[in-house]
């Protein structure tokens, strides 16, 4: 029985594109926590983005994350707003403290004119 | 990471599906959950082949609902799960 | 404006758009060896090219996910990774070929030092992408590539024999060197099912915000610019055939490719080839260069697209100019681009299943596309040009060697 609150975590959720309150794309779902498989109480808790959450995909993944720069960010299950092709959040990317890529390589495009 | 009441989603992708007498189900394939207002409930585990093909939906039955129909052991049929093995209960019914 | 006006101009930069480096260097070249032979797998590429762009096109409108975004989620990350460092290095070698192409064209219309043009073309390039709005690029360097239509004139102006060019449309064996054909006949299809495009067409596709509903008649815009852009390329073997086999010329050079229209047409047609080549190759290097930046910035979660002005992807941005720099740098180290141009090709598409096998896949995905997914005639032309594709991914390379690139 499907309905509208149902979805498979790999195929609905993994790898797909975050999109903060404003529309600003700010990375992919590269992980997820998942707390309770224990407990009897499963749940995904957080969603992990960044290059060290790499390392468990695969070893392309690892070299992928030997390579790039960056930190993890862990983005709390309750900022998730809603899910449809994209996972939304409920705040700003800023506040998250996602999309520093974007934001660092700004300083290098803004000086031209007509950015 | 440890394995223990904190994981990784990806970590427990591919597990082996085992029932408590030992016959081998399958692979993890994908957990099946339900949102609630803030939280993300855990309801199931899709167990598939440990085909190649099937792992890119090669042969998976078709259905006009949103969400793939596969076998889906519910959670409650789930005895232990760790990053390698999955053991579940030998009446475990599939269903969709 | 009349939407039928708004159509016809849709299908004239489709047109003046389909010709790249690729298909001007192998069509000539195949034309100058084996004639007529292999018309009718230029017509294969072009109808390969169109299940491609419709599939991926219509994968973008349903799931609004642009090709490097499927194959990652369909895929995973690690085969996602492979592929995008395959393609990125198939776009850096075809962006390169495309720079040398401008510059050469250049060099024919003005005189200038060939070196200089290369910096002088990548410049404007970047001034031009930067500067003008997404569609006038593809309306510019559209309409600027409808002067390749001289090589239509020009063809049927080398009085070719017809009935010769029928029997090409028919597959046939050959009674010439067996590999020779086999290799142009990948390089054909190579050129003609240009991964770049696909990527930067189903990119525009999730930009604007196509739905299904706009998909019927955006899908027949591709059809009939694509078929009519395949006449090009048509032209330029035919055009070769007559010209250029019966003197034994091997078209080494783009100046050569030119003459094709000099020799029937004059100074005129010549001007025309030169400009129309300019105009479809610069176009080219466009939508390579974005497609590159689109992949990796899709595939990593980057905010991307024109319409997000540049501060807005900064990071996009950065990738689409350091991918034209390196072109330049490769460039620049004065290779031959028409070799460059057979080594992007011959790559293209090995790395070809790679992007193709994942969209294959996604398309026949209800829980992706829901009604939208494959039908029969779909999935049979999906699945034929699988096989092709496979087939000419294999032997590629191996062709490529054993013939010296198509030289025997």
């Amino acid at each position: 029985m499907s309905s509208a609150r149902e979805l498979d975590v790999g195929l609905g959720l993994l790898d797909h594109q975050l999109v903060d309150c404003k529309g600003r794309r700010c990375g992919n779902v590269d992980d997820l926590e998942v707390e309770g498989l224990r407990d009897g109480q499963p749940r995904v808790t957080a969603i992990l983005v960044g290059p060290p959450v790499w390392k468990g995909r695969g070893w392309l993944g690892r070299l992928a994350a030997f390579i790039a720069p960056g930190g993890t960010v862990r983005v709390p299950w309750e900022e998730v707003e809603r899910i449809d092709a994209a996972v939304h959040l409920r705040k700003t990317a800023r506040e998250l403290r996602l999309g520093r890529g974007d934001d660092r390589a700004r300083r290098w495009v803004e000086w031209i004119p007509g950015s | 990471m440890d394995s223990g009441l904190l994981m990784r989603f990806t970590d427990l992708l591919d597990a082996r599906v085992t029932t408590e007498s030992g016959q081998v189900l399958g692979r993890v394939h994908d957990l099946r959950a339900e949102r609630t207002s803030r939280t993300l409930k855990i309801t199931g585990l899709i167990v598939g082949p440990s085909g190649f093909l099937e792992r890119f939906g090669i042969g998976a039955p078709e259905s006009g609902a949103r969400i793939r129909t596969r076998d889906v052991v519910p959670w409650s049929a789930v005895i232990r799960a760790d990053s390698r093995n999955v053991v579940v209960r030998d009446e475990a019914r599939k269903r969709q | 404006m009349s939407k039928v006006f708004q159509i016809a101009l849709g299908i004239l930069a489709a047109i003046g758009g389909f010709v790249d480096i690729g298909d001007l260097v192998f069509n000539v070249e195949a034309g100058a060896t084996l004639g007529y032979q292999l018309l009718w797998v230029v017509v294969v590429g072009v109808v390969g090219i169109i299940v491609y762009s419709e599939m991926c096109g219509r994968v973008a409108a349903v799931s609004k996910r642009p090709v490097f975004d499927a194959i990652r989620e369909r895929l995973g990350f690690g085969v996602g990774f492979g592929a995008l460092v395959a393609s990125q290095i198939v776009n850096l070698m075809t962006l390169a070929a495309e720079v040398g192409g401008v510059a050469l064209a250049l060099e024919l219309l003005s005189g200038l030092p060939y070196r200089v043009l290369i910096v002088l073309g990548v410049a404007v390039l970047a001034v031009v992408i930067w500067v003008t709005p997404f569609e006038w690029i593809e309306r510019i360097f559209g309409y600027g590539g409808l002067a390749l239509l001289v090589f239509v004139v020009a063809a049927i102006k080398l009085h070719p024999d017809w009935g010769d060019v029928a029997t090409g449309f028919v597959p046939h064996g050959t009674s010439s060197d067996k590999l020779v054909y086999a290799y142009f006949a990948v390089g054909l299809l190579g050129a003609a099912m240009t991964p770049y495009e696909v990527y930067f067409y189903s990119s525009g596709v999730v930009e604007e915000g196509w739905t299904p509903k706009d998909l019927g008649l955006n899908r027949t815009n591709a059809i009939i610019g694509y078929s009519l852009g395949g006449t090009l390329s048509l032209a330029l073997m035919i055009g070769a055939a007559a010209l250029f086999l019966p003197l034994g010329v091997e078209p080494q050079f783009i100046g050569t490719v030119a003459l094709g229209a000099q020799v029937p047409l004059g100074t005129i047609g010549l001007l025309l080839a030169l400009v129309g080549i300019l105009f479809a190759v610069g176009g080219a290097a466009i939508d390579t260069c974005f497609s590159g930046a689109y992949n990796v910035a899709q595939f990593f979660g980057w905010e991307w697209g024109k319409g997000r002005r540049p501060s807005g992807a900064p990071r996009f941005t950065l990738a689409w100019m350091v991918l034209l720099f390196l072109a330049l740098l490769v460039i620049m180290t004065g290779v031959d681009p028409v070799l460059v141009t057979e080594y992007a090709v011959i790559f293209s598409v090995v790395a070809l299943p790679l992007t193709y096998i994942p969209i294959l896949l996604v398309a026949n995905d209800r829980a992706y596309m829901g009604q939208y997914v494959n039908g029969r005639l779909a999935n049979a032309l999906g699945l034929f040009y699988l096989v092709v594709i496979l087939i000419v991914a294999v032997t590629a390379i191996p062709l490529m060697i054993l013939t010296h690139q198509g030289q025997g």
